[in-house]
C-alpha cells in the first residue's frame, strides 16, 4: 500500500511552486538579491586582501656592504646570506646599478661618475616570515663586511596590523549582512507558509505524516535555492565583470581577481548558500504547523 | 467502536469543557451529536480527532486508545477516519479530482488505483462530470460532496461530520445528509455534530445531546429538544 516516490515530492514542489506563483518569485527576489549583495560583499573583501597581500610583499630588507670591500668579499657576504633562515629571495645591486637607480629618481646625482660613484654594492633580500624579522635582522648584522641594514619592519608591522583591522571589520559585515540575509529569507518563507497554513491543517487531518507534509516545502525550498544562486550568479557576473573592465581602465595600481578565476567558486558558493537558505526557511517556517 | 468513559478535558485557561462524558457508539450507527454553543461539541469532535489529548477518563476509538497515543501514531489514526468540517477545507487550487486523489497519496495509493477509484468515489456522491472544476467553480453543496468524497477515499470505518450543512441552502442540506444516510447504510459509523434542529428531527436516528460539558439526553429514534 505505501509507495511513496520521491518524484512524487518534487513534482508536488513544483506544483506548489507554480500555484503559489506570487510568493514563489518573492521568495527567489528575496533570496537572489541576498545572495549578490553577500556575493559582491565577499568579492569586495577578497580584492582588499590581494591588495593589502601585495602591499605585504613589498617588505624587504637592504643590506650595504662596506665600500672598500672587493669582490670575493662581496659575494661572500651574497652566499652567507643566502644560507640563514627565512630568506625569500636575494639579489644584488652592484653599485653602478645603484647609482644608475639614483640617477634616474634624483638629479643631483647627474655629477655623480662611475669613478666618484661613493654608493656601495648591496643586497636587496625579501624574507618569508614576518614575525622571524627580528631575528633575521639580527643574523644579517653579524655578517662581517655588512655595514648597514635597512629594514622596513616598522612599515610591514603597520600593514599587517591595518589588514587585519580592516579584514576583521569586513568580516563582521559579513557575518551581519549574511544573518539579516537569512532573516530576511526564513521570513519570507515564513509568509509563503503561513498563505498555505490552511493546506497544512488539511493534510493532517486526512493523516499526512509530518515528513509526507514538510518534505515538499522542503523540495520547494531547494528549488528556490538554485533558482535563486543560478539567477545570483550570471547577475553577480554582470556586475562584476562590469567593475572589472572599469578598474583596469581607469584604476590600474589596483589588482582586481577577474570573474574567470572565481566564477566556479562563486557559483558553488551562491548554490550552497541559496539551497541550505531554502531549507532552513523551509523547516523553521513549517515546524510551527506541525505540532499535532 | 468508540468509546467515552468518564471523560473529562479541561483547557490550560481553566474552562472544562467536558465534565465526565459517558458514550458508546457501536459499529455502523448514526449518531446526531446536538447542543448549543458552549456545550462541548467542538471538544469532543476535537478529541475524536486527536487535535485534542482528554484532561482524564479513557477514550477508545476503533481500538485507539487515544489518551496514551504517541503524536507520531497520530496520522496513522486520522487515516481510520473520515472527516468532513462546515468550511469544507478543500485545496482551492487543487481540482476537485485532486482533492479527493491526495487523500490516497498521503497513504501512499498506487497511481493506477487513485485514477481507478476517485471517479467511482464522485460518482457515490453525484458528482461525476465535475472532477476538472476547481472548487471556485461549484456550489457550496458540491463542495461539500467533495469533501465527503475525500473523506470517503480511503474507505474508513468511521465518518465524522462537523457541522456538514451549517454554510449550505436547505436543499443542498437534505441532499447532504441523506448521503451521510447512504454511506451509514454502507455499513459506515457516522457522526452528525449539527445544531439543526430540522434535520435532526427529520431524520429520527440516535440523538445525544450535550449541555454544560455532560450528556444530557441520549435516544435512539430521538428528537432535537
Amino acid at each position: 500500500m505505501r509507495r511513496y516516490n520521491i518524484f512524487y515530492f518534487i513534482g508536488q514542489a513544483f506544483s506548489g511552486l507554480w500555484r503559489n506563483g506570487v510568493m514563489s518569485f518573492v521568495s527567489i527576489a528575496v533570496l537572489m538579491s541576498c545572495l549578490v549583495v553577500i556575493g559582491g560583499f565577499s568579492l569586495i573583501v577578497k580584492n582588499i586582501d590581494l591588495n593589502l597581500e601585495q602591499f605585504g610583499t613589498l617588505n624587504e630588507i637592504v643590506v650595504f656592504c662596506d665600500t672598500e670591500a672587493t669582490e670575493e668579499e662581496i659575494v661572500a657576504v651574497g652566499e652567507q646570506i643566502g644560507k640563514l633562515d627565512n630568506i625569500a629571495s636575494i639579489r644584488r645591486i652592484t653599485k653602478a646599478e645603484g647609482l644608475a637607480q639614483m640617477k634616474a629618481e634624483y638629479d643631483v646625482y647627474d655629477d655623480v661618475s662611475e669613478e666618484n660613484n661613493p654608493l656601495p654594492d648591496s643586497y636587496q633580500i625579501t624574507y618569508v616570515d614576518t614575525e622571524k624579522v627580528g631575528e633575521l635582522d639580527y643574523q644579517l648584522h653579524q655578517i662581517e663586511g655588512i655595514v648597514k641594514v635597512n629594514n622596513r619592519l616598522d612599515l610591514a608591522t603597520s600593514i599587517e596590523s591595518v589588514k587585519s583591522g580592516v579584514m576583521l571589520i569586513f568580516v563582521w559585515f559579513l557575518a551581519i549582512l549574511a544573518a539579516v540575509s537569512v532573516f530576511i529569507i526564513i521570513n519570507t518563507v515564513k509568509l509563503s507558509v503561513f498563505a498555505r497554513r490552511h493546506e497544512i491543517s488539511i493534510m493532517r487531518y486526512v493523516g499526512a505524516t509530518s515528513w509526507f507534509i514538510t518534505l515538499p516545502f522542503i523540495f520547494e525550498g531547494i528549488i528556490i535555492g538554485l533558482f535563486s544562486s543560478v539567477i545570483a550568479y550570471f547577475a553577480e557576473w554582470y556586475i562584476y565583470s562590469y567593475i572589472e573592465t572599469m578598474v583596469m581602465a581607469d584604476l590600474q595600481m589596483i589588482s582586481i581577481l577577474t570573474f574567470a578565476e572565481i566564477k566556479t567558486t562563486v557559483l558553488l558558493g551562491f548554490i550552497a548558500l541559496g539551497v541550505v537558505a531554502g531549507i532552513i526557511g523551509s523547516s523553521i517556517s513549517l515546524s510551527k504547523y506541525l505540532k499535532s | 467502536m468508540i468509546d467515552f468513559v468518564n471523560v473529562k478535558k479541561a483547557y490550560p485557561n481553566g474552562t472544562m469543557a467536558l465534565k465526565g462524558v459517558n458514550l458508546h457508539i457501536d459499529e455502523g450507527e448514526f449518531v446526531f451529536i446536538v447542543g448549543h454553543s458552549g456545550a462541548g461539541k467542538t471538544t469532543l469532535m476535537k478529541l475524536l480527532l486527536r487535535e485534542e489529548k482528554i484532561s482524564s477518563g479513557q477514550l477508545i476509538v476503533g481500538g485507539y486508545d487515544l489518551a496514551a497515543m504517541s503524536n507520531f501514531k497520530v496520522p496513522y489514526y486520522r487515516r481510520e477516519l473520515g472527516v468532513v468540517f462546515q468550511d469544507f477545507r478543500l485545496f482551492p487550487k487543487k481540482t476537485v479530482f485532486e482533492n479527493v486523489a491526495f487523500a490516497m497519496e498521503v497513504v501512499g495509493t498506487p497511481r493506477k488505483k487513485i485514477v481507478r477509484r476517485v471517479p467511482a468515489i464522485l460518482n457515490t456522491v453525484n458528482l461525476a462530470g465535475k472532477q476538472d472544476s476547481f472548487p471556485n467553480e461549484i456550489s457550496g453543496g458540491e463542495q461539500q460532496r467533495v469533501a465527503l468524497a475525500r473523506a470517503l477515499a480511503n474507505n474508513p470505518k468511521i465518518i465524522i461530520a462537523d457541522e456538514p450543512t451549517g454554510n449550505i441552502d436547505p436543499k443542498m442540506s437534505l441532499e447532504i445528509m441523506s448521503l451521510l444516510v447512504k454511506i451509514n447504510k454502507l455499513g459506515k459509523t457516522v457522526i452528525v455534530v449539527t445544531h439543526e434542529k430540522n434535520l435532526v428531527d427529520y431524520y429520527k436516528q440516535r440523538v445525544v445531546m450535550l449541555k454544560d460539558g455532560l450528556i444530557v439526553e441520549d435516544h435512539v429514534g430521538g428528537m432535537f429538544q
